[in-house]
């Protein structure tokens, strides 16, 4: 009874039946409710069998296609930390290097060698506030001792990381290293995108009074996506 | 599923569907990242991430293929929680205790409540459809498979070295088997419920 069914959908489907066949195929569809059902799902399994087969090879190409794409996307972090890994290497093999200097030339990294600013850009366009642009070029200038009251002022007025950043800097520079340390400690607390670079500060707070465990401590605490890691880390390598 | 309410995102679906690198791609640099973190928050790692997403969008392939995938709402939210779920599923197999799965529906727009629906029945079909397939016997399989690979019945008979009568008959008796388990088996599903 079943069987005799399937082979009618089966002609029904494939165009085997003569228009006498099918017209009255189909008036038994529209009568019988159960048999218009099952007819149904018997469309149904089939179109997922073309599925299943028909799209087999798109599938596997798909897949196949996938599968590289997603260990693209997933290898810089796997890359990552075998270059974290070579890098290893490589700060191990500096130090056996920088070691075999020490022996001969035993010193240490100066502040001098590190203290080198970016320009500050506090004004824009010309329309700042007179003070910070007084403040900013005498920054620019290295003329520090100048530069600390102009951004006490402004930061009276208009506190921002960046402008007490550039005021820790002065402060550092004119040897008022508790002021500096102080300014530098608020950036720290904050999220700005100065953070880093007042941990960084800090730390050159310490190496300026040459203690440099101290120093070395702080540098440790920056992660290594800080824009200027590079001399983080060259600076840690001379410590050791 | 009418043609006016497709979502913008819809050329997402049609790029899978077309096995597009370039949207492949951008799906994994816009979408992924959020659901690596996702998991890697709950009691995952990249690697499992990296499986789940691939299941998903492996799933989202069969089920545009299929002609069945018309996109309601965002992908991104589409996309997110169906990984979130698939990942949750896994976790509950893993554990014995049984972690119960809160309906996140509730927390997401009706929109993406249905396309995730949608999609997780086309997965439930599809993986009843294959158990069962398993279940024939294997020339039924073996005809079923030429029949629906291979241009005409005639070249289905030649390949299997039977007559095109057999092949037109077996063809409609094995695929009327696997409509027959499978209602079976859904209407005992649907009584369980």
């Amino acid at each position: 009874m079943n069987e005799e069914k399937y082979i009618l959908f089966g002609q029904y489907l494939q165009g085997e039946m003569s228009a006498e066949e099918k017209i009255d195929f189909e008036k038994k569809l529209s009568e019988n409710h159960e048999l218009a059902s099952e007819f149904e799902s018997f469309k149904e399994v089939q179109i997922q069998l073309e599925t299943k087969f028909d799209f087999a090879a798109d599938r596997d190409a798909f897949e196949a296609n996938l599968k590289t794409i997603s260990k693209e996307h997933f290898k810089p972090q796997k890359t990552k930390v075998i270059s974290i890994k070579t890098w290893t290497y490589l700060v191990a093999a500096s130090v056996v290097l920088l070691l075999g200097l020490f022996l001969f030339n035993p010193s240490k990294p100066g502040f001098e060698e590190y203290n080198q600013y970016e320009n500050a850009y506090l004004t824009e366009r010309g329309d700042g506030i007179e003070n910070l642009k007084q403040a900013e070029s005498a920054f620019n200038a290295k003329n520090y001792k100048a530069a600390i009251p102009l951004f006490e002022t402004v930061l009276k007025e208009n506190k921002s990381a960046e402008i007490q950043y550039f005021y820790g800097i002065s402060l550092l520079e004119n040897n008022q290293i508790k002021e500096a340390e102080m300014a530098f400690n608020e950036i720290k607390l904050g999220n700005s995108i100065y953070k880093n670079k007042a941990i960084y500060g800090l730390a050159l707070a310490k190496l300026k009074q040459k203690d440099y465990k101290g120093c070395k401590e702080i540098l440790l605490t920056i992660p290594s996506d800080y824009e200027n890691y590079d001399k983080v880390q060259e600076l840690l390598d001379k410590l050791d | 599923m009418t043609k006016n309410t497709v979502h913008s995102d819809q050329y997402l679906i049609e790029g899978l569907a077309n096995n597009d690198s370039a949207i492949i791609r951008s799906i994994y640099k816009k979408f992924v990242p959020k659901v690596v973190s996702y998991i890697r928050n709950n009691s995952g790692d990249e690697d499992q991430a990296q499986d789940v997403v691939q299941e998903i969008m492996i799933l989202l392939f069969n089920q545009a293929k299929a002609g069945k995938l018309a996109l309601t709402c965002p992908f991104d939210a589409y996309f997110f929680l169906l990984c979130k779920r698939k990942w949750l599923n896994e976790l509950k197999k893993v554990s014995n205790k049984g972690v119960t799965i809160p309906d996140d529906f509730t927390s997401v727009n009706e929109p993406t409540a249905e396309m995730v629906a949608q999609t997780e029945e086309f997965e439930e079909k599809q993986q009843l459809f294959d158990a069962m397939f398993q279940r024939l016997g294997e020339k039924c399989q073996e005809v079923l498979k030429w029949s629906f690979t291979l241009k005409s019945m005639e070249e289905v008979a030649e390949k299997l070295n039977v007559t095109y009568g057999y092949v037109r008959k077996k063809k409609s008796l094995c695929t009327g088997q696997l409509t027959q388990w499978i209602q079976e088996h859904s209407s005992f599903k649907s009584l369980k419920k």
